[in-house]
């Protein structure tokens, strides 16, 4: 039921990936999204793709669990796609029918754009099923700490990220009673048509909104008893260190973008009008 | 034939995950018309999980729950007519109230009945009698009432639906001695001017020497000991083994019943323990 | 005094009600408990018991009368932090006093905020698991915890802090016997161990019958101040407060009311036991 949501989707497992420093992670994420957008060429995007089968393979994260991750974006890739087939142009006409025409070039960049947005969020996810919740907050913490200095206290919200992962399974619990318990009086929550069911929600927001407002009011005086003042001078225990493997990462990283730019130059856009897709 | 019974009743939580806990195992129990029963057991023995069986919340993973020798789940009808004839009243119950005035609260599962407003009506003003809220308090929110009577209303809003069996899970837990005592006493009243089924599940030897006659004790998803409250304390050390203990005046009888003298064992509450000594400076000659 | 830890001098404390003037919580309240201390504060539900401990570390302040904390007093906001450290609080609802979603970060929450040396914090964090039993714990997720372990980590969360009084604020009211037994054992602990001033507050008896010394409450008012056996010589003044007695104080007092005659303390079984086995032997 409620309680099979797993936020974050974090796949646990102990690999190389997984072990990583939640910087690196992150900082290697973003750069490959950027070089895959950045890509011109079937070449240069050969490339990104075994890097990113690379990192799910040595993350021994299932391949099926992360194709399985691509489900909801299907419908993107497919309306993407048909809209490139319907309306590039370029290349060797092949089908026309009605006022449709398919050429080459269409198919080209509908294939193209398919991998590219799988790709693209093939390694996202793998940068959340890799990295636990916690540690990505640590992670954007303590990337984000210099903007401290430029007046925006990114303490706060981490410190919110922090109580909301803390508290969420503590109210889907919540949400499971509370249901249960007015069920138990009688309570109709599967049928009734729409304004029904809308009515039949206050039995279960307004207690579940009394109790988390409680709940605030306590962790409040819980955490000024703990000398909370905001994260002013706040220092870390587990302080984040990069390790060979971060090192190692990241020079990996170089290479790859250094990899994609040679191939891009080298290979060429393959058409002109791609680049002006790029820009949409 | 029981009132309430359950055959080789089973349950897995997450069943075919790698999560998958046994809540439940085989658990056979029966309960008759008009008795307290007690539910004794440590935090996860099972007990709730139980609970939430007998009103058909929770669907077994094998064998069944019998209510007049009927299973509940043979049809649908009959899974929503058990909900409304065992009540069932969870832990903090108070957290669960949501109306804007108490008797709006109580009034809700009558409601969700289908029955007639004068029913109702009827309903919430008896089961407020029983749990002692007054009428003048009817108009008052329930998120403006002290905890001890929070727990009150909200018990009163299952009993209002006057189910054939009363389940109330750790109905004590978190109140005062004069809050857990009123729980206590409004119970056994309810009991005894209804004549209806009360299963109470609670943690508390004491609670359960006061008004229980009949004691289930839950030890790992199993039911461990069934009996009166004279069977299941005899078995002290079995309790102790399990995390449970007697009561602290039972201890001192078994004391100086070892050492010699012609004290009852059965001793459960203070009264007992008065009534006993008095017994035997008195010269009387029965066990109390 | 230099051996004394916290002071209340004439405090009276009233929360607000919306407007409406609301009877204090606590009204004057002179109270000190000395360094080392393990005292119980009793009373039922709505008698200002805590209040005490908001008021303890500077949480609330008083509408008169004040709070010295190691002679610090709590209106002084510039001894805030340092008084949070001295005084810890535990609350009822292990729940919603647990910040982090990894055991040993929560622990780590107060010394991070004091801005203590990570080397430093982890030292404390062990130590402060070890204490309470949770070191195994440590990497555990908090929601995926029972009660007992849950609220054995809070108090691990003040301990790191390293403060020199503790006050719990009915900690085991939400336990089941298991989870009580264990956290009575970390309070004893660390009262006997680190020495730890305890001010423990509860409406179980036979919890506040372990403490040396108890303080009652009622209805605002500190009525009655003693060493258990003080306390429970008098039951139906205890009974008249809507609190309980040991079951063999109330099984003493009967038979003494029936005029049959029984001396001396009844707090324990064994006491107890003595004392029917000489009535008997008489009789």
């Amino acid at each position: 039921m409620l309680k099979d949501i797993t936020i974050g989707q974090y796949f646990p497992l102990n690999s190389v990936i997984h072990r990583l420093d939640p910087r690196t992670k992150l900082l290697y994420t973003f750069v490959f999204i950027i070089t895959i957008v950045l890509t011109n060429n079937f070449v240069s995007l050969a490339l990104c793709i075994s890097v990113a089968l690379a990192v799910t393979f040595i993350s021994k994260v299932p391949l099926k669990t992360v194709i399985k991750g691509l489900k909801p974006i299907l419908f993107v890739i497919i309306i993407t796609s048909l809209l490139q087939i319907i309306y590039v142009k370029t290349g060797v006409p092949l089908i026309s029918f009605w006022k449709i025409k398919i050429t080459s070039g269409g198919l080209l960049e509908a294939v193209f754009l398919t991998f590219r947005i799988s790709f693209l969020i093939v390694m996202s996810t793998m940068l959340t099923y890799t990295t636990s919740p916690t540690s990505m907050t640590n992670g954007l913490d303590r990337t984000f700490a210099p903007l401290t200095k430029l007046g925006i206290d990114f303490n706060i919200v981490t410190m919110i990220m922090t109580i909301a992962l803390r508290f969420i399974p503590t109210l889907i619990d919540e949400v499971d009673k509370i249901i249960s318990a007015q069920k138990s009086r009688g309570a109709n929550f599967e049928s009734g048509n729409i304004f029904k069911r809308a009515k039949m929600l206050i039995p279960l927001f307004v207690p579940l909104l009394f109790n988390a407002t409680r709940r605030a009011y306590e962790l409040a005086y819980a955490m000024t008893c703990r000398c909370y003042n905001g994260g002013k001078g706040k220092t870390t225990m587990n302080t984040l260190k990069f390790k060979k493997g971060d090192w190692a990462a990241l020079l990996l990283t170089v290479a790859f973008v250094a990899g994609v730019i040679f191939l891009n130059i080298k290979f060429g856009e393959y058409n002109a009008q791609f680049t002006f897709n790029l820009a949409v | 034939m029981s009132l309430l019974q359950t055959e080789n009743l089973s349950y897995i939580y997450g069943e075919g995950t790698p999560f998958c806990v046994t809540a439940l195992d085989k658990v056979n129990i029966e309960i008759e018309k008009g008795e307290i029963v007690a539910v004794i057991g440590h935090t996860g023995s099972g007990k709730s999980t139980l609970m939430q069986q007998l009103n058909g919340l929770l669907k077994p993973t094998s064998g069944r729950v019998l209510i007049d020798g009927e299973d509940i789940r043979s049809s649908k009808a009959k899974t929503l007519e058990t909900r409304f004839r065992v009540g069932l009243c969870f832990q903090y119950p108070e957290y669960q109230l949501f109306e804007n005035t108490v008797y709006e609260d109580i009034a809700f599962g009558p409601k969700n009945m289908g029955l007639t407003e004068a029913e109702v009506d009827k309903r919430v003003r008896d089961a407020a009698k029983y749990v002692g809220i007054p009428e003048v308090a009817f108009k008052t929110h329930p998120f403006d009432l002290s905890g001890g009577e929070k727990r009150r209303v909200a018990i009163a809003g299952v009993i209002s639906m006057e189910p054939e069996v009363l389940i109330l899970d750790e109905p004590t837990s978190g109140l005062d001695p004069k809050g857990r005592e009123q729980i206590l006493s409004l119970i056994k009243n309810y009991r005894d001017r209804t004549g209806k089924t009360v299963v109470i599940v609670s943690h508390s030897m004491n609670d359960v020497a006061k008004i229980a006659s009949k004691v289930i004790v839950m030890y790992n998803s199993k039911v461990l000991m069934t009996g009166t409250v004279d069977e299941v304390f005899e078995q002290s050390e079995k309790l102790c083994e399990v995390g449970l203990s007697v009561p602290q005046i039972t201890e001192v009888f078994a004391k100086l019943h070892a050492m010699g003298y012609p004290v009852s064992e059965k001793v459960y509450t203070v009264e007992q323990a008065y009534l006993e000594i008095k017994r035997v400076l008195t010269g009387g000659d029965t066990y109390a | 005094m230099a051996d004394t830890i916290l002071k209340f001098e004439n405090v009276t404390f009233r929360y607000d009600g919306d407007g409406q003037p609301l009877p204090p919580a606590v009204e004057n309240l002179s109270l000190e408990i000395k360094k080392g201390e393990f005292v119980a504060v009793l009373g039922h539900n709505g008698s200002g018991k805590s209040t005490v401990a908001k008021l303890s570390n500077g949480l609330v302040i008083p509408e008169s009368g004040d709070v010295y904390v190691l002679g610090m007093n709590t209106k002084n906001e510039d001894d805030e932090l340092k008084i949070k450290q001295t005084v810890g609080v535990v609350f009822q609802n292990p729940d919603n006093q647990i910040v982090a979603t990894i055991v040993e970060e929560d622990v780590a929450f107060g010394p991070e905020n004091l801005g203590i040396e990570p080397a430093e914090i982890r030292r404390r964090v062990d130590e402060a698991l070890n204490v309470v039993g949770m070191y195994k714990y440590r990497l555990h997720e908090p929601h995926k915890l029972s009660g007992g372990q849950k609220q054995r980590v809070a108090i691990a969360g003040i301990i790191a802090m390293q403060p020199q009084c503790i006050v719990f604020d009915e900690p085991t009211a939400m336990l089941d016997p298991e989870g009580r037994r264990d956290v009575m054992n970390a309070m004893k602990r660390l009262n006997k161990e680190l020495g730890i001033t305890v001010v423990f507050i509860t409406h179980y008896m036979e919890e506040a019958c372990e403490a040396e010394r108890i303080i009652v409450m009622d209805d605002a008012h500190l009525v009655l101040d003693g060493t258990p056996r003080e306390i429970f010589s008098d039951v139906d003044f205890i009974r008249g407060l809507g609190l309980d007695v040991p079951q063999t104080c109330a099984l003493a007092q009967m038979l003494k009311n029936d005029g049959i005659e029984i001396s001396g303390d009844h707090l324990s079984v064994d006491e107890l036991v003595a004392s029917l086995a000489k009535i008997l032997d008489r009789g």
